[in-house]
């Protein structure tokens, strides 16, 4: 997952790399994901969140997209 | 707790503290526990996908950590870490539960970029993130999603 500086450079890097461009996400719903991911990385209990706890996650933060069924 | 648990625990309190997963002997040592068992234990977890190996069996990624640098430098509390993307630079400050500061740059135009978290929200910054892979595929090749 890279990083823009704004939708035009992504437009520009798909261009380059005859990529298709994906939906976007926000800094906002990036750490929402982060914290959904990471937040208790550290603790005995860890685990990463799989299948249906995935879409879950996903459907809150309006990431719908057939793009982002895991 | 079970030698999975007690070196996935070591692991990652190891790499919030140095900055970087450790080398399976230095888990071996530190746990008293034969170092075939700590790669086979690091293979288990992988299983469970909370850590990426090299071919060797050693750790590349304890995601959100990376054991190399990359274009994602992380400073939570005045320690460095490098991340596996953009989310993982948020990932660390959520490991962390601390204020970060991340430096990476545009990946069209190379131009440097200051990303923050600080008490516990991202500061608005003009940026956004982009896959290049669909969700149901990032395990097919993690190291390129």
């Amino acid at each position: 997952m890279l990083l823009f500086r704004s939708e035009e450079h992504v437009d520009k890097w798909c261009s380059v790399h005859t990529l298709p461009k994906r939906p976007l996400v926000d800094l906002e719903q990036l750490w929402t994901l982060a914290k959904e991911w990471y937040s208790s990385r550290l603790t005995p209990e860890a685990r990463r969140p799989m299948g249906a706890e995935i879409r879950a996650i996903f459907d809150r933060l309006g990431l719908t997209d057939p793009f982002w069924q895991s | 707790m079970d030698n999975d648990a007690l070196v996935q625990q070591y692991v990652y309190r190891f790499t919030a503290d140095h900055g970087r997963p450790p080398a399976s002997s230095a888990v071996a040592s530190a746990l008293g526990i034969d170092q075939q068992e700590v790669l086979a234990a690091f293979r288990r977890i992988h299983g469970r996908r909370l850590l990426v190996l090299a071919r060797t069996g050693e750790i590349t990624m304890a995601p959100p950590f990376s054991a190399v640098p990359t274009p994602f430098r992380v400073e939570v509390t005045d320690r460095e870490y490098f991340a596996n993307c953009v989310w993982d630079s948020f990932g660390i400050a959520a490991a962390l539960h601390g204020d970060a500061k991340i430096d990476s740059s545009c990946a069209c135009c190379g131009e440097p970029m200051v990303l923050r978290i600080f008490d516990g929200q991202p500061l608005p910054e003009p940026a956004v993130a982009h896959f290049a892979v669909p969700a149901a595929h990032w395990w097919d090749d993690i190291t390129y999603t």
